[in-house]
């Protein structure tokens, strides 16, 4: 992850370029040298705290010019900052930390206050759980996983250089490029709009966390300040085009985190005329392992994930453990140059990570398939396979079916414990406006599309937008509960 | 019973049981009931044993394929078809 050089790489932008803009933030342009202030003084901030070296400290990921200095400090003073979520609940982030052994929770507020809340030391909580290494790693990352209980992911800091070395020279990354921030603070792919741009003396553009589905706020963003770089998932470029004004100044355009909906190819297309287009695939595991470049023009029946990124190996096993040589399907697996050693929670990492040839590969719980040509598509989700009335179903299969109705904005397909089936398809439906879309006419329509036992048993339509995450992804798990509550209040 | 009767009840059960808080204002006779999914394989089951228990019919073997039931008119002609041959 970030490393001491990146903190050393933008003091030395402070120095020679004082003046340029380095974060903005809201109505506030931060230069270069006033990063490299703000940075200087929460080092003095931290030196004050006489922390044993290369201790770890908490440090919640606001999305603030303030946190973004806090941890740049935190880097040239060869601590490990955990970066959670900064809505964790008060009892999730005391966990967190005691797991991590961070001695504190730290929070940079207006200017250059430093706020820092001693962490109840608890060696119950942090039984399992590895010391970070500051040698090796100076930031830690949490997934949410499916679980719910956030693992904590070191990112190595010589893994992050490769990542950043990898990225400036494939988007061709300048000092004069401008990124949109779309994603929060705590997410891998900051390492790629934040981190990486700060290290070649770009400027970010961060987007406000609480205003991230207020389309014309987004939108103006990029007007604004001439924006060249934009990476977010599909909901970002659905806001992005809601009002159909070309932005000619953007040159990247980098699809991330779902698979785009063909609809969406031509709007994008329009409104960055000039712009190169990926769709990149990753985790916060191993960063970027794949990437495709997409030409919006002539749509493919389902946008690829592509091929392996430079120095990134794959490899695709089938259910019954077998290495699939030549084209062919099953679970993808990736060792990248980026990727974390491991979790924290050693007892996480036999199941997730394997020793294949001498290299440790990563276990995506992600479905490809391979063509002859060696590119590489995405299924769905292996841990998304539910079955039917004893029938494999992958949910996102049916959710694709559905979400091509023409009336179908969106669609999220849920199993449902059912007695007598074992599990039973729901599907919660958004419908275009003035649509007269029923459940029954979208059965029909799976009907035809789908086999009998994936044809959902129950089918939600709405006019309203689906519930998203924080990320901007359908929240499945609010939409699977609720329907439960309805069924068994 | 009549025929029109025997439609309304069946409409009412399948919609309470298989399309509970959905619109069913689609649901036409013709509607393919099996082919989209409506009534699964399982359904049929719970189907056949209301429709037995309520007009007092018994089907045979031949008849329990899902083409009888493949549609709200194809399950009334089936149950009718069967009131009447009883009554006689």
């Amino acid at each position: 992850m970030p490393s001491p050089r990146l903190a050393e790489a933008v003091a030395v932008h402070g120095h020679l370029r004082p003046h340029d803009p380095a974060l903005v933030f809201n109505d506030r342009t931060i230069t270069y040298g006033e990063l490299s202030d703000l940075t200087q003084a929460f080092r003095h901030s931290l030196l004050e705290l006489r922390l044993p070296p290369g201790s770890t400290v908490c440090v919640p990921a606001y999305k603030t010019p303030e946190t973004i200095a806090l941890l740049l400090a935190v880097f040239h003073e060869g601590l490990v900052a955990l970066a959670p979520a900064p809505d964790l609940g008060a009892a999730a982030l005391a966990r967190l930390s005691q797991q991590a052994r961070a001695t504190h929770v730290l929070t940079g507020s207006a200017i250059d206050a430093l706020t820092a809340d001693p962490v109840h030391t608890d060696e119950k909580e942090a039984a399992g759980f590895a010391s970070a290494d500051a040698g090796g790693s100076c930031l830690l990352l949490t997934t949410s996983g499916s679980t719910g209980t956030p693992k904590i992911v070191p990112s190595a800091a010589a893994g992050f250089e490769a990542f950043a070395a990898w990225a400036t020279h494939e988007f061709a990354l300048t000092s004069s490029d401008v990124a949109l921030s779309y994603a929060p603070l705590n997410f891998d792919l900051a390492l790629l709009d934040i981190w990486s741009f700060l290290q070649v003396g770009a400027q970010v553009v961060l987007v406000d966390q609480g205003r991230a589905t207020d389309g014309p706020y987004v939108q103006a963003l990029v007007a604004k300040h001439d924006v060249t770089f934009i990476q977010g998932v599909p909901m970002l470029y659905r806001l992005l085009v809601e009002d159909g004004s070309p932005n000619p100044a953007v040159r990247q355009v980098i699809f991330t985190g779902d698979s785009v909906p063909d609809s969406l190819l031509a709007p994008v297309s329009a409104a960055f005329p000039r712009a190169r287009f990926h769709n990149v695939f990753g985790c916060t595991e191993t960063n970027d392992s794949f990437i495709h470049e997409v030409d919006p023009a002539t749509p493919t029946p389902r946008m690829p994930i592509g091929r392996p990124i430079a120095g990134t190996d794959a490899l695709i096993r089938d259910p019954d453990g077998a290495i699939v040589r030549s084209a062919g399907a099953g679970e993808l697996l990736v060792a990248t140059p980026f990727q974390t050693d491991g979790y924290l929670n050693t007892a996480l990492n036999a199941e997730t990570f394997t020793v294949i040839d001498g290299r440790t590969f990563y276990r995506t719980g992600d479905l490809v398939t391979r063509d002859e040509s060696g590119l590489y598509s995405l299924q769905g989700r292996a841990d998304w396979q539910v079955k039917v009335r004893g029938v494999r179903t992958n949910l996102q299969e049916v959710e694709r079916v559905i979400a091509a109705h023409p009336d179908v904005v969106e669609a999220v397909v849920v199993p449902l414990p059912d007695e007598q089936a074992g599990v039973r398809l729901h599907a919660h439906v958004s419908r275009r406006p003035s649509s007269a879309l029923t459940g029954l006419r979208l059965r029909t329509h799976a009907g035809k599309n789908l086999p009998r036992h994936a044809i959902p048993t129950s089918v939600h339509v709405t006019d309203t937008p689906l519930p998203r995450t924080s990320t901007g992804k359908p929240d499945r798990n609010l939409i699977k509960s609720n329907r439960l509550k309805e069924i068994h209040p | 019973m009549n025929s029109k009767d025997v439609a309304g009840e069946i409409r009412a059960y399948v919609v309470a049981q298989f399309l509970a808080g959905e619109d069913s204002s689609d649901l036409t006779g013709d509607y393919s009931l099996i082919e989209s999914g409506v009534i699964d394989s399982l359904g049929l089951i719970r189907l056949i044993s209301h429709l037995t228990e309520t007009y007092e019919v018994s089907f045979d073997d031949l008849e329990l394929g899902p083409d009888n039931f493949r549609s709200l008119d194809a399950i009334v002609d089936l149950v009718t078809t069967h009131s009447t041959a009883s009554a006689a």
